[in-house]
Parts: structure tokens; sequence; C-alpha cells
């Protein structure tokens, strides 16, 4: 019997400006035919899990069902885009798989769409292995929700299961939008066209060549690191400069990565890197939909890369300016207003300020969101990872996640940007630098 | 000056610019566990180091100074001396 009443679902749910940035990035992806902006969570688990038990938990969850009944309305005439929920009945189907190898992940699933013209936004996949060993991925199109809305989804399936649940469905949707003035809006705007335009001047060193086009799907490549060895990586990080937490470190190393590919490939350059930033207030339980992710810009002189001591200082101080700054915030700001764009035109003004330049590559933290999540649907989770969503060009990012004190990498690659040895380089290096080898 | 104004002091900033509005923090709270991340470490440190009118110096900006309330509050005491 459900928990919840349906009639509390809210019927309509503006996109944030966030989620329409992520429109562009959709249409960008279809153009450039490197897939949808599909992200996945997989969830590893030493024992066979039960679907009757996963439908049991999931069909109480107010926000799967609601998220089983919307449809995008996309912008018109200068409206904000929106999610319209309607109670259709549907609920989240699980696809069952069998697998002969053991943690892999079917190419069918990997390879899936979630286009935004379809009925459902959120699919789930359940993969068994040989001994009784399964895992539980969950698929969504980025636009409904980012890295950090997805581990508060955890957080609420998994209250679901204990039956202590004391989340209000208002939590878990984004609150009523503070109004901002006109002037404000105009002041921000020039202020951070003038600082990305400054801080992606051209040229821009990036692993992607110009005018690449996607000719085959994305690949991923998932780097383990043991929790002995993830321990020796915070160490290396604290001694090289990143004091509060390793992030800075795994970017710097990631960077020097990319930069020594770049090397043989004689285009060493600087480099420039949006690296997403949460605009949450911390400790909250939401909101669950809608991207709330601002960013942060790097640019990183051919200087900077003389040690990874000297990248994390590059960072770091750059960090320091932006969130003095509260460019974040005004980041936000302006992509509030661009809702109000049509999609195409929103689409023609990103790519005509771009020039042809773009990111040298991606990279993404889930920081702590995932460190401590023991169980799913009652269950022991063995292992996690997160494939991130395959944003061609630049066609290379790196996704860091901590879980139970170890730390992985997802390395998801368009084989029109990096080669197989270039990704074995990559790999190999990115350790390397890591645990300070080399 | 009086470490339980700076607890206060910083405690107002936390809870106004940072934290969920449901969230408790006391003296003690360790940071980390209530979802103070890095970008939070920073915001902190500059409303510290603008609110005081203090440098924080690179040997200071360590994970135990910043842990809870209590040990930001020695060190705005230690660094005003």
């Amino acid at each position: 019997m459900r928990t919840f009443d349906k009639t509390s679902l809210p019927e309509k749910v503006l996109l944030t400006g966030s989620d329409c940035f992520h429109l562009v990035l959709d249409k960008h992806a279809h153009i450039h035919h490197a897939g949808s902006n599909v992200m996945r969570i997989v969830f590893y688990f030493n024992t066979r899990l039960s679907v009757a038990n996963i439908k049991k938990t999931l069909g109480n969850s107010p926000l799967i069902y609601w998220l089983c009944n919307v449809k995008l309305l996309k912008g018109l005439f200068f409206a904000k885009p929106r999610w319209r929920y309607k109670d259709k009945g549907n609920e989240m189907v699980i696809n069952e798989y069998h697998h002969a190898v053991l943690n892999e992940i079917p190419e069918i699933i990997l390879q899936r769409d979630i286009p935004l013209d379809g009925n459902q936004f959120v699919e789930a996949d359940l993969v068994y292995y040989p001994g009784n060993k399964t895992s539980f991925i969950l698929s969504w199109n980025h636009i409904l929700m980012d890295g950090r809305g997805i581990g508060m989804l955890v957080q609420h399936l998994n209250e679901l299961s204990s039956g202590h649940s004391n989340q209000q469905i208002k939590q878990l949707f984004p609150a009523r939008e503070k109004k901002t003035g006109l002037f404000r809006y105009i002041k921000n705007m020039y202020t951070i066209k003038k600082f990305i335009e400054k801080s992606s001047k051209a040229p821009i060193a990036s692993i992607a060549r110009k005018n690449s086009e996607s000719t085959v799907a994305f690949k991923n490549r998932i780097i383990h690191f043991t929790a002995e060895e993830t321990n020796r990586i915070n160490e290396q990080a604290f001694q090289n400069g990143a004091r509060f937490g390793a992030n800075l470190y795994y970017l710097s190393c990631s960077a020097h990565a990319v930069n020594n590919i770049n090397k043989q490939r004689k285009k060493a350059g600087v480099m420039w890197i949006p690296v997403p930033y949460d605009g949450r207030l911390k400790g909250s339980l939401g909101p669950v939909i809608s991207n709330t992710v601002a960013f942060l810009f790097y640019r990183v002189p051919v200087t900077a890369f003389a040690s990874v001591k000297q990248t994390v200082t590059c960072f770091s101080t750059q960090m320091t300016e932006q969130i003095k700054d509260k460019m974040p915030q005004k980041y936000s700001i302006l992509l509030n207003m661009m809702r109000h764009i049509p999609l195409r035109l929103y689409y023609f003004l990103v790519n005509r300020s771009g020039k042809g330049s773009f990111a040298s590559f991606l990279y993404s933290s889930t920081g702590e969101t995932f460190n401590n999540i023991k169980t799913l649907f009652g269950e022991t989770v063995s292992g996690l990872t997160i494939f991130p969503s395959p944003t061609f060009p630049p066609g290379l990012t790196f996704s860091f996640l901590k879980h139970r004190e170890a730390l992985n990498i997802n390395i998801a690659y368009s084989p029109d940007i990096v080669n197989y040895e270039e990704l074995n380089w990559i790999e190999l290096d990115l350790k390397n630098i890591l645990l300070g080898k080399s | 000056m009086d470490e339980n104004i700076i607890i206060a002091e910083i405690k107002k900033f936390i809870e106004t610019n940072i934290l969920a509005g449901d969230i408790m923090l006391e003296a003690d709270t360790i940071l980390q566990n209530i979802g103070i991340d890095s970008f939070s470490i920073v915001e902190i440190m500059l409303f510290i180091q603008q609110n005081y009118n203090i440098l924080i110096p690179d040997d200071q900006l360590v994970p135990e100074n910043f842990r809870t309330l209590n040990s930001l509050a020695r060190l705005v005491n230690k660094l005003l001396v």
C-alpha cells in the first residue's frame, strides 16, 4: 500500500537556470552525435537482490512516482521551461539482465538514451552476475538531477527502507525562487560575462581537437584505489597544499595527466577548466530535483605545471578569489536569466560566445556525498561508481567518487578524442601522480 | 577577546550563509559532520579575515583549526594577540 498522498505532489516545477544549461548541453550532444546527457550511478552488491523488495521501496517513494509521471514542457515565447506532473499511474520499471563478466555493466544499458521527448526520465536496471552478486543501476537525464541530488535520493530511499522517513515532500523539490531586480541581473551579467571571457581567452589547450566530430559512442574506464592507497593520496594532497580535502589535488593531478598527453601531441598550453560548485545549503535534505550547481572557472598557465604543488596553489588562489567575489552566485543569476531565452537562441549565443574554444577537459568530484553509503534496499553496498554524462567536446571527463574511504575514478572518454594507447597512458600517469610516484 | 563572542559571531555567519535552517550548530559540533565542505571552509576563512581584520597564515590553514567553532575561536584569539 502506498504511504504517500499523490495529490500532494507538485503539478509544475520550473527548470532552474542550471537545468536549462543542461538543455543546451543536450542539444549540443545531439548535434555532435554524442548521445544524450545521461548520468548513471551503479551500486554493487555481494548478494542477490530481490526485485520485489526494490519495487516495494521504489513504490513507496513520492519522488520516484513523480519522476515516472512528468513531462518536459520546453519554453515557448519567453515562457520558462517546466516539468508538468500528471498522475498517469506510471510506476518504475526494473529491467533485469544476466551478465557473465563480474561487475561489468552491459553495453545495452550504458548506450541507452533517455530522450527529452520521452515519457520517462529515470530508469532502473538490475544485473545478476555469477556467484549471486548483483549491481543496481539508476540512469537519469542530467536535466532532472545533479550528483548531489542523487546522493539525497539514495538517502531518501534508505529512509523509506528503514521505515523512518521524516522528509516532507516539499523538501524534495526546489523552493520558490527569490526575485532578483533587473538592475542586479544586468550588473551580474556584465561582470560574469567579462570574467568568463577573460578566463577562457584563446588560445586554450584542450584535449579535443578543433572541428572534431563524435563518430563512436563514449566509453568508460574505472580506476580503483584501496582504502590504504586512498589514505596515501590524502597525505599527498595535504603535502601538496590541498589543506581542506583532496579535491584540488585530484583536479591538479587530472590536469597534469591531460597536460602530459598534450605535450606528447606537441600542443601543451594554457588550460581552462570549469568545475561544478554545489549551491545548496549544507546539511539540507533537498532539493533532490533540479541542478543546483554553478561553476568555478580555472585558468591554468603553463608555468603552474612546474609541479603538482604549484598547480594546487594556482587552483587554490583562483578558488578563493572567485568565492570572495561571489562568482558562483553571479553565474547562477546569469543562468536563471538565460532561461527566458528560447532554446535555439540560447544555443546560438553559447556557441557564438565560445568562438570555437571549449574546456580543456571536464572534472567532477562527489566529495563526501557517497562515502558513508552502507546500504540500499536494506542490503550492504559493496561498491559504488558514477558514470558521468558524455559531453562532446571536450570528450574527456574525470569523475572522482569516494565510497567507504576508497577512491575510484570513472573516466568517460570519446575514442574520437583519446585513443586506446593514450587512455592507457592517462590511467597509469594519473595513478602515479595521485600516489606521489612521479 | 571573549571566545564566546567570537563563537557567537562565527556561528551566526555560518547559520545565515552556509547551513540549512534545521541543522543544529554547537560550539563543539564537528563542522565536516554537518556537511561543511572545502568551499564552505574558504567562505568561513574569508569571513574571519574580514571581520577580525587578520590574515590567517599558511601554516595555520590546517584542518585542526577549522574543526569546530571552539577551535576557530581559539585560532582567532591567537592571531589577535
